[in-house]
């Protein structure tokens, strides 16, 4: 009996899920356990293991197709099998899958293969570049690696090699700066209360590892508690509230930007927040998050002070409205009745969706926000 | 560092090991007085005397028994056969008994044996005294194979070699003893199963064993010049084989030759390109290049005997053609 790949459903209310590509092709003999393709969910992309040892065939999802979850997409053979018991992949409901309903079932007749040197062919699947297309200049017309490179416009430098990762947050950032309205509105706010908050937090045991980061999670939790406007998306021409307070954290990796979530922020101790945050930040260096990591964001800090960036920026992580930039804090003169002192100083930029939060409300949550920096006295927990 | 050709080192590796630990004998034809005929062992009599450093009948089975049984019961004897080519003689000895009875005695044996012998064309020495058989050896589950290919090598691994438990087959290029190289002052071993970078290139990785090296790097220092870089490789020992020093070097430049004086037909250059072949295969950009000695016995005639083994000039064809540059 042949083996289902099935399209599986990562998230509680996923109802498609995307091939991103495929790592394997039809008729190659597969392992149980290898990846045999990459699909993409609307929050991260993850690979597809083979379920058994065998040959993968009936591969008529094309890539970039949508398709139901639980619809499956290939089958691995077993020896002696063959691909006549594929279920057909209907009802297939969505965008270019209509057009590939006419592919042949089963293996497709094989055609001659191009000549290719072991390497060309793995950096041609990974620069995305067709093997035919090419001229060889190796042994009988056989394309060699140099013949791939010399197809791929890279720079001069050549070509960084990228993840799913890089590529999810370069489709995710693109998106958001062409579609979102985006404006920013920023304030320097004192942080010499938000410091010793900090001080006195991390004096309690378990509390060590309390991180500005952390801080401002809580106060903008606080703060989208006291403006659910901010706490929402645009969704088909209305503005749909977001459920929960859920706050994701914008961490660097090796692999690009990933925003895993706290999930309900507003309800979770100063302690709670902290440890969660150090679990969802070294999974990410790790590259182990879960869907559910990365799913439910209402609202994303991006904190790059320890960098001693002053101030930034952010692109508005697209379906949420707003996003807070947070920079360093800094020793600035400032002027206080009449007299020039010396204070911490943070400069906050909040990139807002002009769809959602228009500038009066993203003030205002600002506002609120600042205050809470500068005063956080009361939500000490 | 002191300069000391190949045959010194090894000369001098044997005189610490036997210094160091009395348990260490040589046994061997023309061993003592006459300090072998390619007088690698030139003055070890006179410091540790007949009874440790022996010469002895002509009948390599019954001096490498001699040796199997020693070590069996205590002792580390190093037997020298001297020529490589009588390994045929010997295999009983190796393959029977040194590399099974510590397996067989449920590990209650052990054999410290080191066998010391030659290999190498080109010496003019006619078919039965030029070939390299280590082959042969590396093949038995059990026996250790090293194959030195500068001076520096050739005494840190025979240190080693005599300080192994195990039977190990320590195999000496009759072409190299000549050569000189710098030795490191002092005390000093080199582990088993580390192979040594001897050049380090991007373009096309040559792995080459024993004298083989010395081939590799003039053919390496031919091809900088044509603006291909070639990163040699010397595994300095078959058994155990470091293979992912290999297969590291093969991913990095994506072309890989192996160049060995064995027979290239069911040879060490074909275990070595195997396991490139099937680790690295997805970062090659040509097939893995085997040479070895022509498969033929070796001739006397000089013209002929030097078209059987591999040369600088046939060792940077072969680089120049995977390269694409032909």
């Amino acid at each position: 009996m042949p083996t289902e790949v099935i399209m599986p459903a990562l998230g509680m209310a996923q109802e498609t899920g995307k091939v991103v590509r495929w790592l394997r092709n039809e008729g190659d003999q597969v392992v149980k356990g290898e990846a045999l393709l990459e699909i993409e969910t609307d929050k991260v992309t993850v690979e597809i293991e083979a379920p058994a040892d065998g040959t993968l065939a009936g591969v008529r999802v094309p890539e970039g197709a949508e398709v139901p979850v639980g619809t499956p997409v290939a089958v691995v053979l077993a020896a002696g099998e063959t691909a006549a018991p594929v279920a057909d992949p209907e009802p297939r409901v969505v965008r270019e899958v209509e057009a590939v309903a006419a592919a042949p079932a089963g293996p497709a007749p094989r055609s001659r293969r191009r000549l290719a040197s072991p390497k060309a062919r793995r950096i041609a699947q990974e620069l995305g570049v067709e093997l035919d297309a090419l001229t060889g200049s190796g042994p009988n017309g056989a394309v060699v690696a140099a013949d791939v490179e010399a197809a791929t416009p890279a720079a001069d430098g050549g070509a960084f090699e990228v993840g799913s990762v890089w590529r999810v947050m370069a489709e995710r950032t693109a998106r958001s700066w062409q579609e979102v309205p985006q404006f920013v509105l920023r304030r320097d706010v004192d942080a010499s209360r938000l410091e010793s908050w900090r001080g006195s937090v991390r004096r309690h045991p378990g509390n060590e590892k309390v991180s500005h980061t952390d801080l401002l999670v809580k106060l903008c939790a606080e703060a989208l508690r006291r403006h659910p406007r901010v706490n929402a998306s645009w969704r088909d021409g209305a503005i749909a509230a977001g459920a929960t307070i859920n706050i994701g954290i914008a961490v660097a990796t090796e692999d690009g930007l990933v925003v895993p979530v706290v999930h309900a922020a507003d309800t979770l101790s100063l302690g709670a927040i902290s440890a969660r945050r150090r679990e969802i930040a070294e999974a990410a260096r790790a590259g182990r998050l879960r869907a559910e990591d990365v799913q439910g964001g209402t609202f994303t800090i991006s904190n790059l002070g320890m960098y001693g960036v002053d101030a930034f920026q952010a692109i508005v992580n697209a379906p949420q409205a707003a996003i807070l930039a947070v920079g360093r804090i800094l020793e600035r003169p400032v002027s206080l009745n009449g007299e020039v002192v010396s204070r911490p100083m943070l400069t906050l930029s909040l990139s807002l969706d002009h769809r959602v939060v228009d500038g009066a409300r993203g003030a205002e949550f600002l506002d609120t926000l600042a205050g809470l920096v500068e005063e956080p006295a009361g939500l000490v927990t | 560092m002191p300069e000391l050709t190949f045959a010194q080192a090894v000369n001098q590796a044997l005189a610490e090991e036997l210094r160091r630990d009395d348990t260490v004998f040589v046994i061997g034809e023309d061993v003592a007085e006459a300090g072998t005929p390619f007088k690698v062992l030139a003055g070890l009599v006179d410091e540790f005397g007949p009874e440790r450093v022996l010469d002895s009948p002509i009948s390599e089975p019954g001096i490498t028994g001699l040796g199997v049984g020693a070590a069996v019961t205590g002792m580390r004897p190093v037997v020298d056969i001297m020529f490589g080519d009588f390994l045929t003689l010997v295999m009983d000895q190796l393959a029977n008994q040194a590399a099974k009875t510590h397996y067989m005695s449920g590990g209650k044996l052990k054999v410290p044996l080191t066998l010391r012998t030659t290999m190498g064309a080109t010496r003019r020495s006619a078919a039965q005294h030029s070939q390299s058989l280590h082959a042969w050896v590396a093949h038995v589950p059990g026996l250790k194979v090293v194959l030195p290919s500068t001076p520096a090598d050739a005494k840190g691994l025979l240190k080693t070699a005599i300080r192994d438990d195990n039977p190990v087959v320590f195999i000496e290029d009759k072409m190299d003893y000549a050569v000189k190289g710098e030795v490191p002052d002092g005390e000093y071993t080199i582990p088993f199963g580390v192979a040594d970078v001897k050049r380090e290139g991007e373009d096309v990785t040559i792995v080459a064993t024993s004298s083989m090296v010395r081939v590799a790097l003039a053919a390496a220092e031919q091809l900088e010049t044509e603006g291909i870089s070639a990163e040699v490789i010397d595994p300095r020992t078959l058994v155990p084989l470091d293979r992912d020093a290999l297969i590291a070097s093969a991913e990095k430049t994506g072309r890989a030759i192996v160049v060995d004086e064995g027979h290239q037909s069911y040879g060490a250059s074909a275990e070595l390109a195997a396991v490139i072949a099937e680790r690295a295969f997805y970062s090659l950009d040509a097939p893995v290049r085997r040479l070895g000695a022509m498969d033929v016995p070796v001739p006397f005639s000089p013209p002929l005997e030097d078209e059987t083994v591999p040369t600088p000039e046939t060792v940077a064809a072969a680089a120049r053609q995977l390269c694409g540059r032909t």
